[in-house]
């Protein structure tokens, strides 16, 4: 082997997998695009997927790293249970019938990066924008962890609030806490635009739309048909 | 053997190695000092991050140091900080060895690249620490760092590159600078695809993420992995006085991780929204890369055999040792949290963390020690001081790691077996969270074990670098008497 033919070898080597599952993918992935439900077929209007994540507050959460421990992905019930965890999808409902489809490439269509995630400490927030309904309950999550849950490993992100003194009468936008974990008399903490984009983009994590030409009557498909 | 009978042969070429050693001298101790300073460092994060981990409300003023920015910025220093670095050094040095070449120009060019490479680093590490991280793993720190280390990268690569050509010869086999030219050749490579992707293309949703993944697995595969046994190939037989076992087990071992190496990473996200032959193609390589890690682990195996005692001895064939054994445990880990059946029991969960100690610190780091050892005092031109130093460095380092993998592996199985429990399916996270905190505080003792030892290590290196090492024509041996002839012939330490 002379000196060419090595250099050849690792070129070859290596090339092919950085062609055949990077590039080409790449190539390809710039042509997805949403498309139409049929209303015939699906039984429902509009495009799929319907709308972006709140690109303003996906750029907090990226600088927070909150997906060091919180995934976005759901993954398909015969390697997790994902789908069948209480409000991880839109039914919200204590059984739902169905369990969470698993995510798909168009699930992330418009994001300039996914972020599926590191570890899964917390929840999965695939889908958070359907559980989360109350404005006020997440920014306090997000102000005092410990006082939602009391072993909860979640940083407090308080640096993203205004802890200020209480001027005329209190905003009504301030923190709601407990009184275990209430701020001094006199002070309230106010959510800063960023706290507020934040909160906007975690309302905004919807990724379980039907997807077109694939809406089966749940119900009557009584032993799940195996699907490729 | 023959180390008492001094010909002209002998003295030219010890004349000759010295001259190559004084031509790399000033880049290689440089690398290797700032090296250990970020290792110390990246430890020392990784103690705090795991803390807060556990604790989040230890320093809870400070917004720069929660979790989400102290963990990448922990894996950041680890990786560029010291391996990125550590690795360069050890290649330059081997590279100039092996080939027989000095360094003939440039050197101040590669001390510069070198101040760049830190500055850089450094700037980047804080941008993750004040909220300027992009949260891809192994690439958070912002955007504008990645050509300046790339032309860094390259300026240490090309002349490493051009000693290899010169001294390339068909019918000879240099399994060590193979490797070591392949790191030189793949990081770009890997590097460039990587950050152009991610931060050049319009965007690319799930995909991004897979590419992710997939730079990772190849860091780790093509350019820690042949940086380590490069080095184990280069040592082991230098030192033991025995010629590599196998060409045919070298060479397979090398073109099987070559062939095999690019294709791993996607089953990261297996289940995940990338098309399924993505993760099924990742998990399929990461089980046959067993392969040629297999075939690696016996050539050194056969190789070392019936020369354990100097493996009691030289501390540089010590921490080879074990870092090569640590190979083909990294590679049962790979394949255990890549095939389908584990892989989705450990998906997201610590053994990822394990994955990536037992590979950048359990193999890799346990490497480029042992060549540090070997490498630095002919460099500085004096030998290392203190025997129970090396010692105490050694057994915390094999001890800290160890219970690092192991605990991330079995809180890896546990949160696994938590995530995957139907009793739990309309519980908050509870369960999960008290599960897996005593392995948490597992690896916060550990990294302290392992931040002591590294202390030592800097400590220890900086003395040498000064010039401060003992004055002596013998090695630092890990035997009480100094000179073990019978265990370790004196003229394999030229």
């Amino acid at each position: 082997m002379n000196f060419r033919t090595f250099i050849l070898g690792l070129a070859a080597s290596f090339g092919l997998p950085w062609l055949l599952l990077i590039v080409v993918p790449a190539m390809k992935y710039q042509s997805l695009a949403p498309v139409a439900y049929d209303k015939e077929k699906d039984g429902m209007d509009g495009i799929y997927p319907p709308a972006p994540v709140n690109g303003q507050g996906q750029l907090v959460y990226v600088r927070e790293g909150c997906n060091q421990c919180h995934t976005q992905m759901i993954r398909p019930v015969q390697l997790g249970l994902d789908g069948w965890y209480k409000g991880w999808g839109q039914d919200q409902e204590a059984r739902p019938a169905a369990p969470v489809r698993s995510n798909r490439l168009e699930d992330y269509l418009g994001e300039k990066y996914a972020l599926l995630g590191v570890q899964r400490i917390g929840p999965d927030l695939a889908n958070a924008g359907w559980r989360l309904t109350d404005r006020a309950k997440v920014h306090q999550h997000l102000f005092s962890p410990k006082s939602v849950h009391d072993w909860s490993t979640m940083p407090s992100y308080a640096h993203l609030y205004k802890v200020q003194k209480i001027q005329g009468p209190p905003s009504d936008r301030a923190i709601k806490l407990p009184k275990k974990f209430a701020l001094p008399a006199g002070y309230e903490a106010v959510p800063t635009p960023e706290a507020e984009v934040l909160v906007d983009y975690l309302f905004s994590l919807k990724r379980d739309f039907p997807v077109p030409g694939q809406i089966a009557p749940v119900a009557a498909a009584a032993p799940a048909p195996a699907k490729k | 053997m023959q180390s008492d009978s001094i010909t002209p042969d002998t003295v030219a070429d010890n004349v000759r190695r010295a001259a190559i050693d004084k031509s790399v001298r000033g880049p290689v101790l440089f690398l290797f000092l700032n090296g250990a300073f970020w290792l110390m460092l990246a430890t020392l994060l990784g103690v705090l991050s795991a803390v807060k981990l556990i604790a989040p409300a230890f320093l809870e003023g400070c917004p720069y140091i929660s979790y989400g920015r102290l963990q990448p910025a922990h894996i950041n220093a680890l990786v560029y900080g010291w391996g990125v670095q550590a690795a360069l050094g050890v290649m330059l040095w081997i590279m100039a060895r092996r080939s027989g070449q000095e360094l003939r120009s440039g050197k101040s060019l590669l001390i510069a690249a070198g101040v760049f490479w830190n500055i850089t680093i450094t700037f980047g590490i804080l941008g993750v620490l004040m909220n300027k991280s992009t949260s891809m793993e192994w690439l958070e720190m912002p955007k504008w760092t990645w050509p300046i280390l790339l032309l860094c990268f390259l300026t240490y690569a090309w002349p490493m590159a051009r000693m290899f050509g010169r001294a390339f010869r068909p019918e000879g086999f240099m399994v060590s600078t193979w490797y070591i030219l392949g790191a030189c050749f793949w990081f770009p490579w890997i590097f460039i695809t990587a950050n152009v992707a991610l931060h050049c293309l319009p965007g690319l949703g799930a995909l991004g993420a897979g590419i992710n993944a997939w730079y990772v697995h190849a860091v780790i595969l093509l350019f820690f992995v042949p940086v380590g046994i490069g080095a184990a190939y280069y040592f082991i037989p230098k030192i033991t006085g025995q010629p590599i076992a196998s060409a045919q087990l070298a060479s397979g071992g090398f073109w099987g991780l070559a062939i095999l190496g690019g294709w791993t990473g996607m089953q990261k996200y297996m289940g995940g929204p990338l098309p399924a032959w993505m993760p099924a193609v990742g998990a399929f390589t990461a089980v046959m890369l067993l392969i040629p890690v297999g075939l690696v682990g016996l050539n050194h195996h056969l190789t070392t055999l019936g020369k354990h005692s100097s493996v009691a001895t030289s501390p540089t064939l010590r921490f080879i040792f074990f870092g090569s054994l640590f190979y083909p445990v990294s590679g049962v880990v790979l394949a255990l949290i890549s095939t389908f059946w584990s892989g989705a029991a450990m998906q997201f969960t610590q053994a990822w963390y394990a994955f990536q100690m037992v590979s950048v610190y359990g193999f890799f780091s346990m490497c480029a020690f042992g060549a540090i050892y070997y490498i630095v005092p002919r460099l500085s031109g004096c030998e290392w001081l203190s025997v129970r130093l090396i010692r105490n460095h050694f057994w915390f380092s094999v001890y800290g790691v160890s219970t690092i993998v192991i605990m991330g592996l079995v809180a890896g199985w546990q949160q696994g077996a938590d995530l995957n429990n139907p009793a739990f399916w309309d519980q908050n996270f509870m369960n999960h969270v008290i599960n897996s905190r005593p392995y948490v505080v597992a690896r916060a003792v550990a990294f302290g074990l392992i931040s002591f030892s590294n202390a030592l290590f800097l400590l220890h290196l900086m003395l040498m670098v000064a010039g401060l090492g003992r004055r002596s024509n013998a090695p630092t041996l890990l035997h009480r008497e100094h000179h073990d002839e019978q265990a370790l012939p004196t003229g394999s330490h030229a």
